[in-house]
């Protein structure tokens, strides 16, 4: 096969990875902590754990699992936390117990998180005590047997966990009362583990490492099987691709995305792989904070979306960071506007470099080369061992220059979704591309641009979202007759969710379904806008809703959503 | 003038797995098996049929549906025996695109989850491809989710041709001269 793209590769990426003796996320772990040892692999709050220090607390981890909560090899273990010291230990334990990791958002309501429990049929979890009251609400409807908590300052030095934990829950109370029966610390599970033998399985590339969720047109989510095979190629392709700009065992990057979204993950593990520390950042949100975080870490790489780098540059302590360490930015997981991308180099004198790819394909496909000086506006090129094709509707590649639904083939891509055969079948085509559901063109030098989407979706600051999740919520309402979700632009979030809603109960107000959809669905999903209709929505003749019109009638003013 | 709608003789199928319906037109008896059939769907079935969300069917365009009017609109079941009578496993339905334009209708179909890959979609469409030139109609159009290949492709194998619609390349228009 022709690959145009493969003279715009820097002379130190290989038009191939090669997987040499890695064979699972295992492996990679056991070569970073022999070489890096006592380096330090992650930083949260101030408090480092080196890579020899994770390899033992790991260890220990997948030992209880084991031992201790009687889990087999394959069983599911959902980990529910934002970014602290704990999620690496645990999702590093799960894997080496031969488990499956399964993320999940900590912000789900008990209705999403009862879903994703129930559909990958966990037998565990662990989560942050500041969500268990979620999990409370439905653990009896799930299979969860096995609950391990944590406490945000469990993995921090003693004096600072007691205080910290104390602060998070007594102070700033952000720990809802709770109460699961049987549940057990985390802590009290590493000290369990410490003093048993864990039985490593020889684990290969078609084993499976996570179920990763994604939301579907059809207003489910479901979990994309990603491999072992596809981990380590994922972190194979990453790594040779920032290969020019990153030294082994030197680095320091800035982890401000939460790691169970699969763009902070697959970039994490990929640095962890190269001894580089990761810096995690909890809450991007608290901008004070975050800040604080940039100050004190002479940092040389930074990943985020382009909502995150917007609230960089538009945030006036930002220009107090030290800078001058950065060698490599790099955007992901929605479209990055000129304007930040524009003044974001301005600011730090280094490009957003922007890469492209799917939860489906674990997730990079598509990427700008890290050389460049200037953000160019594409999604880039495919990465080392990577196809991407322009499709038509037949899964036929177009001519070049014309627009279709761009395809992926690779040793990354997923193997299908977790008991859904038939949808499995359908994303891929008939010669085997994985159908991403976006619209791009390509040039003669193997650049890709992204036209349009054709899969019916809202991407906000880079999660997904499906109107028919939203529909499907909304339309539970008694006080709602029928409800339809669109993506309208929004300047910080690159698209924000509206719905218009025709009343069945005319006193129903916006307050009622936005205080309704905060109930159901995780906050970015909530709609932004809330428009009512007193006329049905516009379908045509035979019933199918016109959505183009709904969207056409959103460039109104936006005093249109308070009805 | 369209002629006189002649009555639609019911006529039993086999397909290409062995099984058989029988496909005849709609009746207003019919209502209570259209909505246990909508039940039945899936939400992505739903989802193709209505490009939208529905929890459940709307009382007013389900008797819409099961009325067609003579001369204009024509819907086909394809039914199979069940304890209570029968089952409605399929549905195909056109209507007049527009109320002034004799000449172009609009489809839809809707198989059962475990019909599918039966070959029913491709009989119910080719049957409401002949109906409709019996009412005069001169063109055939439908809207279709872009993601729904099955659909695309066996649409194409009918004759019709895929269009993009401006503005939305979540769907595709498809159309044939009767």
């Amino acid at each position: 096969m022709n690959k145009p793209w493969l003279a715009q590769y820097p002379p130190t990426v290989p038009a191939e990875i090669d997987f040499g003796p890695l064979s699972s996320l295992n492996d990679v772990l056991r070569a970073g902590c022999t070489r890096f040892a006592d380096r330090p692999a992650f930083n949260s709050m101030g408090t480092a754990m080196s890579f020899r220090q994770l390899d033992e607390a790991s260890r220990a981890f997948a030992a209880w699992l084991q031992k201790v909560a009687g889990l087999k090899r394959g069983d599911r273990v959902a980990l529910m936390m934002p970014n602290l010291l704990q999620y690496p230990v645990a999702m590093f334990g799960v894997l080496r117990a031969g488990m499956v990791v399964v993320n999940v958002n900590p912000l789900y309501t008990p209705r999403e998180l009862e879903h994703q429990l129930n559909d990958s049929g966990a037998a565990a979890i662990v989560v942050l005590e500041n969500f268990a009251h979620t999990l409370e609400q439905v653990l009896l409807t799930t299979r969860v047997r096995v609950v391990v908590t944590t406490q945000v300052g469990d993995l921090l030095p003693p004096l600072k966990r007691v205080l910290t934990n104390a602060v998070v829950k007594y102070a700033k109370k952000m720990v809802p009362r709770w109460r699961v029966e049987g549940a057990i610390g985390f802590n009290r599970a590493l000290a369990a583990g410490r003093a048993l033998s864990l039985d490593e399985p020889a684990l290969d590339r078609a084993d499976l490492a996570f179920l990763q969720y994604t939301g579907g047109t059809t207003g489910v989510a479901k979990g994309a099987m990603l491999t072992h095979g596809n981990m380590v190629a994922n972190v194979l392709q990453v790594t040779a691709w920032m290969s020019p700009n990153l030294s082994d065992g030197v680095e320091t990057v800035v982890i401000p995305l939460p790691l169970y979204h699969v763009f902070a993950l697959t970039g994490c593990l990929s640095f962890f792989s190269k001894g580089a520390q990761a810096v995690l950042v909890a809450n991007p949100r608290d901008l004070p904070a975050f800040i604080k975080t940039l100050r004190e870490a002479p940092f040389s790489v930074i990943i985020g979306v382009n909502t995150l780098f917007r609230m960089l540059i538009e945030a006036p302590d930002a220009r107090s960071v030290d800078w001058s360490h950065l060698k490599l930015a790099v955007a992901g997981g929605m479209a990055v506007q000129h304007v930040v991308a524009h003044r974001w180099k301005q600011m730090t004198g280094v490009p957003l470099v922007e890469g492209y790819g799917l939860t489906e394909s674990a997730p990079v496909a598509i990427a700008n080369p890290v050389t460049i000086d200037e953000w160019s506006g594409q999604i880039g090129v495919p990465l080392p061992s990577t196809d991407a094709a322009i499709l038509d509707d037949d899964g036929r590649p177009v001519q070049l220059g014309e627009v279709g639904e761009i395809g992926l083939r690779g040793p990354q891509v997923m193997k299908g979704y977790w008991n859904r055969p038939d949808e499995s079948a359908h994303v891929f085509t008939a010669d085997g591309w994985l159908r991403t559901g976006d619209m791009g063109v390509m040039d003669d030098r193997g650049g890709i641009r992204i036209t349009d989407r054709k899969k019916d979706m809202i991407v906000v600051s880079g999660f997904k979202v499906f109107p028919n999740e939203i529909e499907d919520v909304l339309t539970a309402h008694p006080g709602v007759l029928e409800a339809a979700a669109i993506g309208v632009h929004d300047d910080r979030s690159g698209e924000a969710v509206k719905v218009v809603v025709v009343r069945r109960d005319p006193a129903l107000t916006e307050g009622d379904v936005l205080a309704h959809c905060r109930q159901h669905l995780t906050g970015y999903k909530v709609p932004r806008i809330v428009e009512f209709r007193s006329e049905p929505l516009p379908k045509t003749n035979i019933g199918k809703i016109l959505r183009r019109e709904l969207r056409d009638s959103g460039a109104a003013p936006a005093a249109a959503g308070h009805g | 003038m369209a002629r006189p709608t002649a009555a639609y003789r019911p006529r039993r199928l086999r397909l290409r797995d062995g099984r058989e319906v029988t496909l005849r037109a709609i009746s207003p008896a019919d209502a209570p098996e259209i909505a246990q059939a909508f039940e039945r769907l899936s939400a992505e079935s739903r989802y193709s049929r209505f490009m939208q969300h529905k929890r459940r069917l709307d009382p007013a365009a389900l008797d819409r549906g099961v009325r067609p009017r003579p001369g204009r609109d024509f819907a086909f079941v394809a039914t199979v025996p069940a304890t209570d009578g029968i089952d409605i496993v399929g549905a195909a339905q056109y209507v007049r695109l527009e109320e002034g334009d004799p000449s172009t209708c609009e489809f839809a179909i809707t198989v059962a989850e475990d019909w599918r890959g039966s070959g029913l979609a491709r009989q119910l469409l080719a049957s409401l491809v002949r109906r409709a030139r019996r009412d005069d109609y001169t063109r055939m159009e439908g809207a279709v989710i872009a993601g729904n290949s099955p659909m695309l492709a066996l649409a194409r194998k009918l004759g019709f041709t895929a269009h993009p619609v401006p503005d939305d390349a979540t769907v595709i228009r498809v159309e044939r001269p009767l």
